[in-house]
């Protein structure tokens, strides 16, 4: 994106009330790697900054600038620099796989084919000092599963305290992955409980509050898409970046606009009435462990039979319910070990709360 | 419940509806096509509509045509010839322009918003006679919200024309204004619920417009994952395919479900054309169908100033032009 481009897209936002009616925005920068374009995100940073000083508008104090990094700039003098100066209304997060061994199986050098992590870990204190309570986020597919429980454990031993990880909505699952990570989480279940780490540590598949059944008053959309904008580096508009040709498999990409001629609200209008009952099959709406099971937008739109946001695709089902069976495991052990130990009344009042991994 | 067979007889079939007919080629069904047609509509028990072009049709397709009972919508001043002369108060004609003669019962009425506005006057005097008249704007995509105020206008002037003629005892229906005073639930268009379109080339078509669609290439993707301008769904040979079908329906339409703008069309290829999800309507669809709701509930009130009518009916009064506005108490 050049920085003209980004201009407009400012230009636009702040200038079209009635669409953006958050008290709050948040600035995300995703990449790629963002930190690759330091300079150009200072600068976007400075305009946005200079423009909501000049219209005098009410984000002005109530934004938040967020970044999404592999992390292996992060203690370079630039990105240092942009941290400091921005460092009220700064959020960054490392994306950290798991073991060594986990992490560079994916992440390596594009020309050296070097694995990355040993350059990532070592800027994890820094980070830390700077973001004392980062979390990290972890998706798992397939292959990974078998990895689940020692990369958490030692993504909790580098000193980060949250984990938020889920597994992908697309239909990459074999038979039987299913067992294995429902066994891979019975087992970090049991780590985690055996060693105590339950008072300090969270990792988001475990949260009491799935594997209920929901009833038609549990109506809200999982996705936020629609509700957060996102821009192409040519400035054209998306509901999320899912929607963008890049992302997309089958289908044709969903541009609502584009920075010169703004949102067209009616190609906005599916993703803002939808609704969990109009688009989930009759099977997800009776399902008993229904809480906590999450979609995609973008990939429910790509994964559809028809041109449409309006069908649920269901491939992460059998994981789900693994999920629930290991995470009724979990707090079923943990219960039983606290009233045991006359501690859990302590721990209720204390408890760490897991966010929803809402995109 | 399918209760519609829509059958058009050639690509250059009158366009009834908001979809202008682009085919300018003519393209017969095959007779053949016609029969498996009219056999399918049999053993669904399907009412046929068929839909002519404005040229006559070689003799020996009158026969296969009134083989089965049927209504015609057809262009006005073109009355099919089918050795069958007495008139059927369900057929259609239609019209893209202020007709001179209208001959049947029911009318078309194709035009533009522009037009509209300019011929308000000349469309009043249709009302009259007992006849029907159903006005299709055929560029609501067109319509803004400067053009709401020169909209809620005319719908007045025509609801005092309407008004004029039932104090003279008459009966007008115009689609518009009236429909809505007579409804108690939902009554759209329906396409793929209760008709289903049968096109020249042998395949089933939610409706003419996405037939269109499929000849002139538009993009779609009505039952493909891959870019495809296909639309149909299903043939003669298979039979009905229809994906996601629930998404044509009522309840499966969050803006539509609840909104009480019971005679808005409901238009299909209009939300796919839009909004790009079938079951979600444009804020065009949406406003004037509520102009055309508010002010039937304006004539509504005035008519019962004259007498008792339609005392089981009721049309609340609202604050919203589009439901999205208020789609959080909807």
């Amino acid at each position: 994106m050049d920085l003209d481009t980004a201009k407009l897209a400012v230009d636009y936002i702040l200038s079209t009330p009635d669409l953006f009616t958050e008290e709050e925005v948040g600035w995300a920068f995703i990449g790629g790697e963002p930190l690759l374009e330091i300079d150009l995100i200072d600068q976007i940073c400075d305009y946005i900054k200079i423009e909501m000083f000049r219209l005098n508008h009410r984000w002005f104090n109530s934004y938040l600038i967020s970044i999404s990094t592999n992390g292996i700039n992060y203690s370079d003098k630039k990105v240092q620099n942009f941290i400091e100066k921005n460092k009220k209304h700064l959020s960054i997060g490392i994306t950290i796989d798991g073991t060594e061994k986990k992490h560079d199986l994916n992440r390596v050098y594009k020309f050296t084919e070097k694995g990355s992590y040993k350059d990532v870990v070592k800027n994890i204190p820094l980070w830390q000092e700077q973001f004392p309570d980062s979390s990290t986020k972890v998706t798992v597919s397939s292959d990974d599963i078998p990895y689940i429980k020692e990369s958490v454990i030692h993504i909790f031993e580098l000193g980060i305290n949250s984990i938020y990880i889920n597994v992908v909505f697309e239909n990459v699952w074999k038979d039987g992955d299913d067992i294995i990570f429902e066994q891979q989480l019975t087992d970090l279940a049991d780590y985690i409980i055996d060693n105590n780490l339950y008072y300090t540590k969270t990792c988001s598949f475990f949260d009491e509050k799935i594997g209920k059944p929901l009833n038609n008053d549990h109506n809200n959309n999982w996705c936020g898409s629609g509700r957060m904008l996102s821009i192409d580096a040519a400035g054209n508009f998306y509901p999320c970046t899912r929607f963008a040709q890049y992302s997309l498999r089958d289908k044709e990409t969903w541009i609502i606009g584009n920075v010169k001629d703004g949102i067209d609200k009616n190609k906005l209008r599916p993703f803002l009435t939808l609704d969990r009952t109009t688009q989930s099959p009759e099977e997800c709406i009776k399902c008993e462990v229904a809480s906590g099971c999450a979609w995609c937008q973008g990939e429910n739109f790509d994964a559809a039979e028809t041109h449409t946001v309006f069908q649920r695709a269901t491939a992460i089902c059998k994981m789900h319910k693994a999920r629930v069976r290991a995470n009724n495991y979990y707090w079923n052990k943990l219960y039983r070990k606290l009233e045991l130990e006359d501690l859990r009344e302590q721990y209720e009042a204390n408890k760490r709360e897991v966010k929803p991994e809402i995109c | 419940m399918l209760q519609y067979l829509v059958i058009l007889l050639d690509d250059t079939s009158v366009a009834y509806c908001h979809a202008d007919n682009p085919l300018k080629e003519r393209n017969l069904m095959p007779i053949e096509t016609l029969k498996k047609g009219i056999l399918f509509g049999m053993k669904q028990n399907l009412m046929i509509q068929y839909v002519f072009p404005n040229y006559a049709l070689p003799e020996e397709y009158a026969s296969v045509i009134e083989s089965i009972d049927n209504v015609k919508i057809y262009p006005v001043g073109c009355k099919p010839v089918t050795g069958i002369e007495s008139e059927n108060e369900a057929d259609v004609e239609v019209a893209n322009s202020i007709p001179e003669k209208v001959e049947t019962k029911n009318l078309v009425l194709r035009l533009t918003f522009c037009e509209m506005l300019i011929q308000k006057d000349e469309i009043a005097k249709l009302f009259a006679n007992g006849r029907r008249v159903n006005l299709c704007i055929t560029d609501v995509e067109k319509f803004t919200d400067e053009q709401i105020d020169a909209y809620r206008q005319v719908l007045d002037e025509w609801s005092k024309a309407l008004l004029e003629l039932y104090k003279q005892g008459q009966s007008p229906q115009f689609n518009l204004l009236t429909d809505r005073m007579m409804l108690e639930k939902m009554h759209n268009c329906e396409a793929g619920i209760s008709n289903i379109t049968l096109a020249p080339n042998g395949k089933f078509y939610l409706c003419p417009a996405f037939y269109y669609d499929e000849r002139m290439q538009v993009f779609n993707q009505m039952n493909h994952h891959k870019p495809s301008s296909d639309t149909s769904v299903g043939d003669l040979e298979k039979g009905l395919d229809i994906h996601n079908l629930q998404l044509l329906q009522l309840d499966h339409a969050p803006l539509c479900r609840k909104c009480d703008a019971y005679h808005c069309r409901r238009c299909v290829w209009l939300n796919r054309k839009m909004t790009w999800d079938i079951n979600t309507p444009s804020r065009q669809q949406c406003v004037m169908a509520h102009l055309e709701r508010n002010a039937s509930r304006c004539l509504l009130n005035d008519i019962r100033n004259i007498g008792e009518f339609m005392p089981n009916i009721e049309i609340k009064e609202i604050n919203y032009l589009d439901p999205f506005e208020v789609r959080k108490e909807f």
